[in-house]
Formats: C-alpha cells, structure tokens, sequence
C-alpha cells in the first residue's frame, strides 16, 4: 500500500500494466498529475474517484489515445504511444460511451472490431458466437443494435472489447446508466474475468462496485492518485474499526463479560439491552460473536454489523464525499 | 490494406441503411434537375415567338420592297433556325393603328420617295413603331435599323461620288453596289466549352458537380459521428495506424462520390437527352472531380468538431463553389476572379463535360483534368496546416 505518487513497485506476479508518473495536462488545467501504478495477470485493479478526477484522461493515455505529457505506459512488455499497434493488440477497451454502431446488429458489431483485431474465419466465427452467448445477447444478434435497451447496448459494449482475449480488459464507467440487472449482469462478467486471468483495469466513482470487484484499489481525486491497496489497507488508513451491535433480551451483562473473554472483540459496551462491540474484522467474527451472547443468557432480536468503507476512505483522503 | 476495407465496407453498409445517401445524394438531386430544368430550361432555350409587322411601302419603291424582302428571310438565317416575321402590307395610315390595336407587334413605314432619294444620296426617314414586345421585336428592329445603315452608306457612297463629278448614271450603280454587297470582314462566333452543353446539359453536369460535393461529405460526416457516438475512440485502440481510419472515411467519400456521380449523369442523360460524350472521358472527369471533392472532406474533417458543424462548413463549401462554377447559371468574370472561377472544381467539371460533350476525348480534357488535380493536390497540403480542432487526424 501506498500513499503518494511515488513509482509503483512490481506486483511480483508478472506485470501486464505499468503506469509510470504519468502527467497529462490541458492548458493550464493539470488533469493527471504523476500517477503510477501497476496491474498483475489476473488482477483486477478500480480506479475510484469522482466525476472529473481524472480517470477517462488516465485511460485514454493507457489506452494510446492521448499521448502523455510526462511518463509512459508499458503494456505487457511494450511501450504504449498513439500511434504504437503492438501494445494494442493486448488491450480491450470498453469506453464509457456507448462504442456501437446502431445502424449494425450485435453480430456485424462483433465481426467487424474482431476483423480490426486480426481476427479472421472459424476462429472469429466462433469467438463472435461465444462472446454473444456470454453478454446473453444471442437471440437478438441479428437485431439493428439501435433497437437495442440501454443495457443490452452496455453488454455489448462489453462483449467488443473482451472478444479478442486482450491481456488487459479497460473498463470505463461500464455500468453509468444501467438498469440493476444488467448492472449485476456486468459487474459477474467482471469477476468471470478475473478469475480466468485477464487483468482488469476499472474505473469507477461507484463505492460498492469497486468493493465488490477489486483486488485493489487506486483512489484518485484532481488527477493525483490518494492511495492504493487492498479495500483492507486503504480502510485502515483511517484508523477506523468494525462494530457489531447485537439487541435483545436477557441478561445483557453476561453477554458482554463472555464477550469480553473473546480474543477478535478488543471492547464492549453496554447500553440498557443494547450491546456495541469494537472488532477487528466483523463478517468473520460475526458467528461467533452470536453464539456467545446466546449461551450467555441473551435472546437476540437483532445484529448489525458497521464496517468503514471506502466513501470513509475517501473522505479521510480527500475531505470530501465521493459524490461531491 | 485490410482494416482500411474492413472499416470502408461497414461505413458503406451503415450509409446504405440508413438511405441518406440514396435521399441526399441521388434522388433529390435528380428532382433539383428536374426543377430547375423545367425553370431555368424553358427560360433560356424557349423559341422565338412569330411576329407580324404591318408595312407601309410605297408601290414601285424597289429599296423599300427590299427591306420588306429583309424582313420576311429572318424565318431562315442558315445555322441559327431563325423565327416567322409575318408582313402585313398596309397603307400608311394604318400602321399605327394596327400595332396600337395589337394586330401586330410592330409597324414600319417606308416614306414616299424612299427608292428615289437612295439614289440620290438625299436623306430619308423609315419609322418603326415598336409594340412593345418582347426579344422578337428588339430582333427586328435591329435587322431594320441594319439594313437602313446600309442604305445611309450607299447614300454616302453615292453623294460622295457625285461630288467627285462622276456622271449621275454611275452615281446609282455604286449606290446599289454599297447597299448590296457582302461584307469582305467576316466575324465568325467560337463557342467555349461548357457552352457546348445544351442549356439542359449545363444544367446536368452543373447538378451532378454541386451534389458531388455533398455526397462526399458523408465520409466526414461519419468521421465526426465517430467522435461524438464514442466509436473513434475504440477504433483508435484498435492496433492499426491512426491514419487508416480517416483514409478510410475518405475511401467512402470517394466511393460514395464516384458511385453517385456516375448515377446522377447517366440518369440525368436518360432523362433530359443529354449526350455527354465519350464515356471514358467522362469516366477520367468523374473521378478526378470525385478526388477534388474529397480533398476538401480533409479540411473540414480538421475544422468540425460536431455533425453539425460538419454539415453547415460542407453545405457553405458546396454552394459556394457550385454556384461559382455555373452548377445553376454560368459566370464568367475576369482578372483574379476569373482565375479563381477557373480553379473551382465544379466549374472545370462542367467545362470538361462541355469538351467531352462537343466530341471531345480524354486527350482534350487536360485542363480541367488538371485543375481537378492540382485543387486536390492544394486541399490535402491546406488539410495539413490547418489546426485540428476535432483531434480527428
């Protein structure tokens, strides 16, 4: 973990992504200023910050669609630039536009950016009908993709970029816009994705996205990178704790003693027929926590559990919301 | 090669759905042609209307009966088709009348003495009395007006003679001599090219020019809608050349171009019985006006940032240039302009056509297949100068 601009240290499990003190300005606007940051094979890496934090213009750069002003990008081994055709060949890019062309059905969309990747014969033709079958557009491949949902138009838009197996899947803002069953639909390709070992790098200013999916994650505001790390170590960076409050019946005194006696409870507090424990990681010691105030005499009506989570992180980090 | 036509291929079948340029650029040019060929074609080939001119000649005035004979060969000047002047023949009294009554477009009185007084180089009026007619009328009284001019030489000649003291005998031979003798100066009217195509022909090939420089702009067009529908950006991560995406659009300009133009000529020569000539020839011209016009697509491709901005500059560019090369009615100005006018594709396009349409080859359209060239050659340098605001290059 890490909390300033400084050089991203190897992974150690075989870079795809290193991004080197990149600086990309607009005039006098700096939008990105010194991010580095690397992305292991099967790693899939959020870029989580606000509208406007910089991410789009970091992954144009990574991406080759913008030229740095400072820095370089190096995907799998090979240095990224605009007009560099090596490194592309290893990315898929899924912009946060919707990048299809509606006049074309899903199919002709498919064929054609699998034509532009050297993609040719069975192997396309095989490629296309699986990538169809996996964003679940298959009965509607023939359709003009203008008459297509807003969702489906998202699945596509996905499906376009990972049907040439890129070693680095770009994911930007995949889900702006999107009813919450495609959105589930797209946030469990994801992890498909990762679990098949392609790295992912995604961006995102949804908090609950970025849990759910990334390995690790780089917070990012006024185009500087905050921090990175796991959800855990970047939680940790504001001293904050997990709680569980259990309310019920009984003897709540003798609940919290035989909690006391717990070593993942480090404090206990009791309010009337309310207790409030201080934890180190709620969901795992949540089972047992329940057990022993239940042999203890207590009759639970109800647990909650209280984790910090990255909006904390963020608002610690930048001091302000992330929605801001 | 192969994205280039990959991506050519899948523009070409997104343009053929959705019909714009079947609309835009075919059949509504077409109904244009037909339009203003019903408009500006009937009103610059209409024929000439008979006149009827009632005359007043003194009997036994063989000058006058000439002048009357003048009048009636106008409705067969060899080479030009000419038109019906009708000879009323009225006494003096009525001529007035007669044209204030609108029985006859004009009057002409030729006064007593007429003959006599030719002969002896005395001055005497002919009055016309104009209807208020139109073009015919101006047509005839300058015919009159002419051959009066002619007699007035004779006069001179002849009263110049007597002045000499040749004897009064010989005084009217020479007077007869001037009055009918043809001119030893001939002048002997050319015709430039795009005045070889019939008013109709003009009309065709002027059409066919201004809507290839729409049809063109479909490749921009297509560039810019990439931009805005996010597509460019996809595209430019694909692992090919930058370069290959806008060559691409300008292979569907061409296409397109090509396609289009030769639709429009053909069907505008089924159509309106326009004879363009040489086929080959028109081919050459095709292309090369097609390659002109899609040079330009580069600038604006550079300048527009929207659709929108991309249809106003090529809808300015496309009207400026047509209607400065003669796509509605020819111009023709000298001095820088005229070169300027010279250099405008639509107006060497026009003027080829005129060349292939007089007989011409593809030996005798080098000039304006030049120009064609040479603008194209001058758009691709501008294109590279000009600042690029879409960041589409």
């Amino acid at each position: 973990m890490r909390t300033d601009g400084a050089t991203a240290e190897p992974t150690g499990r075989g870079d795809v992504l290193v991004v080197d003190h990149l600086v990309r300005r607009f005039g006098d606007l700096t939008a990105v200023d010194g991010v580095s940051f690397r992305i292991a094979a099967g790693e899939t890496y959020g870029l989580l910050g606000p509208n406007g934090a910089g991410k789009t213009t970091i992954i144009s750069m990574v991406a080759g669609l913008i030229a740095p002003d400072e820095g370089t990008v190096t995907v799998a081994g090979e240095q990224m630039g605009r007009t560099a055709v090596a490194p592309k060949r290893h990315i898929g890019l899924v912009p946060q536009d919707l990048a299809v062309y509606p006049e074309l059905t899903a199919r002709e969309n498919l064929v054609l950016f699998g034509r532009l990747q050297g993609m040719t014969g069975p192997q396309l033709t095989a490629r296309v009908a699986e990538v169809t079958e996996l964003i679940g557009l298959t009965g509607r491949a023939k359709d003009p993709t203008k008459e297509y949902s807003g969702g489906m138009k998202r699945r596509l838009n996905i499906g376009i970029g990972l049907l040439h197996r890129p070693t680095l899947l770009i994911l930007d803002e995949p889900t702006v816009g999107v009813d919450p069953q495609s959105r589930n639909q797209i946030l469990e390709s994801v992890e498909r994705l990762s679990v098949e070992g392609m790295a992912v790098l995604y961006t995102t200013h949804y908090m609950e996205e970025a849990e759910r999916l990334c390995d690790r994650i780089g917070i990012i505001d006024s185009g500087v990178l905050q921090a990175e790390g796991t959800r855990d170590e970047l939680v940790r960076l504001t001293g904050a704790v997990d709680h569980i409050r259990l309310s019920g019946t009984g003897d709540t005194h003798a609940a919290a003693e035989a909690l006391r006696a717990l070593p993942s409870v480090s404090q206990v507090d009791v309010d009337r027929r309310e207790l409030r424990l201080t934890v180190g990681d709620a969901p795992s010691a949540v089972a047992q926590v329940v057990t022993r105030a239940t042999d203890a005499g207590m009759s639970l009506a109800d647990v909650e559990i209280t984790r910090p989570d990255l909006e904390s992180v963020f608002l610690h980090l930048t001091g302000k919301a992330l929605r801001d | 090669m192969r994205p280039l036509w990959t991506m050519a291929i899948s523009d070409l079948r997104q343009r053929a759905r959705d019909k714009s340029v079947f609309i835009f650029g075919i059949a509504v040019p077409l109904a244009l042609m037909g339009v203003l060929n019903l408009v500006i074609g009937n009103l610059l080939s209409r024929d000439l209307t008979p006149v009827t001119v009632a005359v007043s000649v003194p009997v036994g005035d063989e000058a006058g009966q000439s002048l009357v004979g003048t009048l009636r060969s106008l409705g067969d000047i060899d080479g030009v088709g000419g038109f019906d002047v009708r000879v009323r023949p009225v006494s003096p009294s009525d001529v007035r009348g007669l044209v204030a009554g609108d029985e006859a477009d004009l009057g002409l009185t030729v006064p007593d003495g007429f003959g006599a007084a030719l002969l002896q180089g005395a001055p005497k009026d002919v009055t016309v009395v104009d209807g208020g007619g139109g073009i015919e009328n101006d047509v005839v009284i300058s015919v009159v007006t002419g051959t009066v001019d002619r007699y007035r030489a004779a006069t001179v000649a002849a009263t110049a003679a007597g002045r000499v003291g040749l004897p009064a005998s010989d005084l009217a031979a020479i007077g007869r001599e001037v009055a009918t003798s043809l001119p030893t100066i001939a002048l002997t009217e050319g015709r430039a090219s795009d005045e070889q195509l019939s008013t109709t022909g003009a009309l065709v090939a002027g059409q066919a020019g201004l809507f290839l420089l729409f049809t063109v702009g479909f490749g921009v067009l297509g560039l810019v809608n990439e931009r805005e529908q996010g597509t460019l950006a996809r595209l430019r991560s694909m692992p090919m050349r930058p370069g290959l995406i806008v060559a691409a659009k300008a292979l569907v300009s061409f296409i397109l171009g090509v396609v289009a133009t030769t639709v429009l000529l053909t069907a505008g020569s089924l159509l309106f019985d326009v004879d363009f000539g040489s086929p080959l020839a028109v081919a050459v011209l095709v292309l090369c006006a097609v390659t002109a016009g899609t040079s330009i697509t580069f600038v604006i491709a550079r300048i527009a940032r929207t659709a929108e901005q991309s249809n106003v500059a090529q809808s300015i560019v496309a009207l400026v240039l047509g209607i400065a090369g003669g796509a509605f009615f020819p111009l023709n100005a000298g001095g820088v302009l005229g070169t300027l006018l010279d250099a405008n594709p639509v107006g060497a396009f026009i003027r080829g056509l005129g060349i292939t349409s007089g007989g011409g080859g593809v030996g005798d359209i080098g000039v304006p297949v030049l120009v064609l060239l040479v603008f194209a050659v001058a758009m691709v340098g501008v294109s590279r100068v000009v600042p690029d605001r879409g960041d589409a290059l």
